[in-house]
């Protein structure tokens, strides 16, 4: 009984569980409008990191390589950068921010970011004296951390660049949600709506579930514009919803600009989210209104028709995001569920220090293991005990395969979700975020009933 | 007609060598695009890099073979679940992937220990695993990791095990082309003569350049069963690492994708006089002139030539059925290279399609000297094609289908363009006779589909007076 946080004792990878940070990097890059990334390193740093993109939200994002071949990694990289960014500008009359990813090729060679940014400023300034672009230096080299830190170290460097000064009041409230899909972010923009809060989203990735529109015109790209970002330093208050992805960039803004910083867990189940609402209402003064107390109900009354009957005792597997793990593992908590195993993907030692799980594990009275700088085959291995008993798994796609053999019930949530249709569109966060996920588990097992024959029976009366 | 300086590239005109327009009279002395070139920075290119081009094309197919990819964890993460080849090894090749994860520490003080480590690991933990390509990666390439050296030492540990090494790291080269002719020299150098096959008939042939996309391989493994011929080694759809290193026994090789792995056709040619055939695997006429060509080089004529017309007795009449519907229909293709001169005429001839824009990421110009050749006139020809090409090709040509990627398909969704994927398929296989009628049934349902009529549709506008129903 109890939980045992472990790491993997392996050097290598088998089956990776996170990707590198140049690809969190543009996750949080294209999240703003009139913003074209330009990563520093070789093509396919972006042309898979665009597929896995187009993969989870069936859409394309515009992201360009600076193409750096072998004279680069003999010579330096100076002139691609600098043909990048003017070869864009050229042709791009819109383009307003243009964040330099760096990689490991570009990290390893050295080449000067801020330097060659000066340069290319300069540039700018001759061949366009009436654009202001912004050229960010994002610092992502793959060898360190993982797509967590690149979205984050491009959230933090973004803000940093663009807003410079301390703007008037705007009565704003500035919010971080991390790494989220569109239907979340409706789900937190529903709720501002309902208590009339103006919130300001870095990033506001509404549009990746984009439109075929009757005049063929093309929405898919973020909403974040640079006033936003400049105006973030004016605003009342930042709401960062996201420890590993966006806690640095309000405690930046609040340094800066003195912006409160409110940092909380992400609203993953019904507490997290009681705590977010009850904070805004703080922040802002403006009371919970009736209709999210009966919304709330709802929620708790259609978690009531599942847990106890269906849910208790299960035992889960997690894996993904540290952020959506750990709160996961607490919404599991609230469904009378066990969190039996956690795996996180990468090398970051803060992990096992966080709230959540020190909460957790204070609670566990069933047998838990959490497994750091996790890869699948420590899931896999796992599964392959034939004691080792997990009924549900809840994680992305690329784990397809772990569960498929196993014959583990999967529920699919989380970066990147490819094998399942439109999972983008549903939120996990909130209330509703809480419901929906519940029931896509409840049917997820009530299917493996099923398929399996085991004990089908049970909802011939439900 | 020149070469085209389209109005986006204004700013960037050496795109102008890039890119050509077909007019009667014309032929490939005239113009020639210019291809296999570097990129011009921030022109959102559709091109990948050399290490995809050697672990993701041809490498990473090999059924029962450990991907061991050194360098930090995208290049493995973001490679991994992008391709449709089955294989009938339980799809080992689709479902694992390996990284030394290469951290800071690494970089600088060197990976080949954590490389060393990781290999052994993999073994250990997949004991019934016996083979192994080790790839580098960018930084593992520039801090200079002696790759095969630390193969060796494994190999001289562990007898059972062969690992096979390719040094190509992504910044290598222009495209992924580098890297299958990487991979394809370092094989035959390094592994091809080591594996003597079992011979179980008179023809013997490798098969190369095919990779079993949705099952490909399978299906034209029916037609060399029923002829006799025993293929040695499919270069690499389905194929186990020791098949390919049985090559050199065939009496001949078989080539279709000549782009990513005619390499090792010649220098089979060269090292053990295996003589090279060229055929084409997509399309009813192509199919049954390649099937005429091998059988004619076995001396099978007749066997073939029943094949060829038991195939087509069972698949013409449905392909036919699409072709009435199809003919005169638009189609782009923006692909890698080889599948515009494979497709272009074979739509054309077999189902009455019109390929009016063709793009390619990384062919040469050996290839659009074939693509032209077969390609109409009135037809865009593109190397390296970018968005805002894309976009302004798209509207001098307006296709009814673009065969390409899901990054460029889900671009052109917006457009009212659907899309099929040109690499992985949507449908397949499309190779062989029964093949090209799926690529038909998938074209058709995509041009038939009834939301495009609704999706150019604005509901503020009067009101039609017909239904717009998805039955017509």
């Amino acid at each position: 009984m109890g939980c045992e946080v472990v790491t993997k004792k392996r050097q290598g990878i088998i089956n990776p569980i996170s990707d590198c940070q140049p690809a969190g990097g543009q996750f949080a890059a294209i999240g703003m409008k009139d913003c074209i990334p330009l990563v520093h390193g070789g093509q396919g740093c972006v042309m898979f990191v665009r597929l896995l993109f187009a993969q989870h939200f069936k859409e394309n994002f515009d992201i360009a390589s600076s193409s750096l071949h072998e004279d680069s990694a003999v010579f330096g990289g100076k002139q691609r950068i600098h043909d990048g960014v003017m070869t864009l500008a050229r042709r791009y009359p819109n383009l307003r921010i243009l964040p330099i990813i760096t990689t490991c090729s570009s990290e390893v060679i050295g080449d000067d970011i801020e330097g060659n940014i000066n340069i290319c400023n300069k540039m700018l300034k001759e061949e366009f004296p009436d654009r202001q672009i912004y050229l960010v230096p994002v610092h992502t080299p793959s060898f360190r951390s993982s797509q967590v830190g690149g979205y984050a170290e491009c959230l933090k460097s973004v803000v940093k660049t663009i807003a410079k000064e301390k703007v008037a009041p705007t009565g704003k409230l500035n919010v971080f949600p991390g790494w989220i899909n569109p239907g979340d972010q409706a789900e937190l923009q529903h709720y501002f709506y309902a208590m009339g809060v103006d919130a300001t989203f870095l990033f506001d990735i509404a549009d990746f579930d984009s439109p075929i529109m009757p005049d063929k015109s093309i929405h898919t790209h973020g909403r974040t514009t640079v006033e936003d970002i400049q105006n973030s330093s004016g605003a009342v208050g930042s709401l960062a919803l996201a420890r590993y992805e966006s806690f640095a960039a309000a405690d930046h803004l609040a340094q800066t600009f003195e912006v409160p910083a409110h940092k909380l867990d992400t609203p993953y189940g019904i507490a997290n989210t009681d705590i977010m609402l009850r904070k805004i209402s703080e922040i802002t003064g403006k009371p919970i209104p009736e209709s999210l107390v009966r919304e709330r109900g709802k929620a708790i009354d259609a978690l009531q028709d599942l847990t106890h009957m269906f849910f208790a005792d299960k035992r889960i597997a997690i894996f993904g995001h540290p952020d959506l793990v750990f709160g996961l593992a607490e919404f599991c908590v609230e469904l009378e569920m066990k969190p039996a195993l956690l795996l996180i993907g990468d090398d970051s030692t803060r992990y096992k220090r966080d709230p959540r799980l020190l909460a957790i594990k204070e609670k566990a009275d069933w047998d838990m293991e959490v497994v750091c700088n996790a890869d699948f085959w420590e899931l896999e291995k796992r599964l392959k005990q034939p004691d080792y008993k997990i009924d549900m798994i809840l994680g992305h796609s690329k784990g397809r395969y772990v569960a498929i053999d196993a014959n583990v019930p999967m529920v699919r949530v989380g970066f990147p979700s490819f094998d399942r249709a439109g999972l983008y569109r549903h939120p996990i966060i909130g209330y509703r975020g809480a419901v929906e996920l519940a029931e896509s588990m409840a049917n997820t097992l009530f299917s493996h009933m099923e398929y399996t024959k085991d004990r089908e029976w049970i909802l011939n009366v439900w | 007609m020149p070469l085209v300086l389209l109005d986006c590239d204004k700013v960037i005109p050496e795109r102008e060598k890039h890119v050509y327009l077909k007019v009667d009279g014309e032929d490939t002395r005239d113009y020639l695009p210019l291809a296999n070139v570097a990129t011009i920075p921030g022109t959102l290119s559709e091109r990948g890099c050399s290490f995809c081009g050697a672990k993701l094309v041809i490498g990473g197919v090999l059924k029962d073979t450990i991907q061991m990819i050194h360098g930090p964890i995208g290049c493995a993460y973001n490679t991994w679940h992008t391709k449709r080849y089955p294989s009938d090894g339980d799809n080992f090749q689709l479902k694992y992937v390996m990284s030394t994860d290469m951290k800071e520490s690494n970089i600088v003080f060197g990976g080949d220990k954590r490389l060393y480590a990781s290999i052994i690991e993999a073994f250990d933990e997949m004991p019934h695993i016996k083979r192994m390509i080790v790839y580098t990666t960018c930084p593992t390439a520039l801090i200079g990791d002696d790759i095969k050296a630390v193969v060796k030492k494994v190999m001289a540990e562990r007898p059972d095990v062969d690992i096979f090494t390719v040094e190509c790291p992504g910044f290598a080269g222009v495209s992924q082309s580098k890297g299958h002719h990487v991979l394809n020299i370092g094989w035959v150098n390094d592994k091809v003569g080591q594996v003597e096959p079992k011979i179980t008939s008179k023809y013997t042939m490798n098969f190369i350049g095919d990779y079993n996309i949705q099952g490909d391989t399978y299906l034209l493994q029916k037609y060399w069963d029923r002829l006799g011929i025993q293929v040695i080694a499919h270069f690499t759809g389905n194929a186990t690492y020791d098949d390919c290193r049985s090559m050199h026994r065939a009496q001949v090789s078989v080539v279709n994708c000549a782009r990513s792995a005619g390499y090792i056709a010649n220098e089979l040619m060269k090292r053990y006089g295996i003589p090279r055939l060229d055929i084409d695997s997509w399309g009813f006429n192509y199919m049954a002139e390649g099937i005429r060509k091998v059988c004619t080089f076995f001396g099978i004529e007749k066997k073939g030539e029943e094949l060829i017309a038991e195939e087509t007795a069972k698949w013409k009449p449905k392909l036919d059925w699409y072709k009435e519907r199809l003919r005169g229909k638009k189609m782009a293709i923006w692909t890698g290279g080889p599948r515009l001169w494979h497709w272009t005429k074979s739509v054309e001839d077999d189902l009455g399609i019109e390929v009016v824009a063709m793009s390619s990421k990384f062919g040469h110009q050996e290839d659009f000297e074939k693509i032209i050749a077969r390609g109409r006139s009135g037809t865009y020809y593109l190397d390296d094609a970018n968005e805002l090409e894309f976009f302004e090709i798209l509207e001098k040509v307006k296709p009814d289908v673009i065969f390409t990627g899901p990054r460029v398909g889900d671009l052109v969704k917006k457009l009212h363009i659907p899309y099929i994927n040109g690499h992985g398929y949507h449908n397949g296989p499309y190779m062989g006779f029964e093949g090209f009628v799926n690529l038909a049934r998938d074209f058709y349902n995509a041009t038939s589909n009834p939301l495009l009529k609704l999706a150019a549709t604005d509901i503020r506008e009067p009101e039609p007076k017909e239904k717009l129903e998805a039955a017509e």
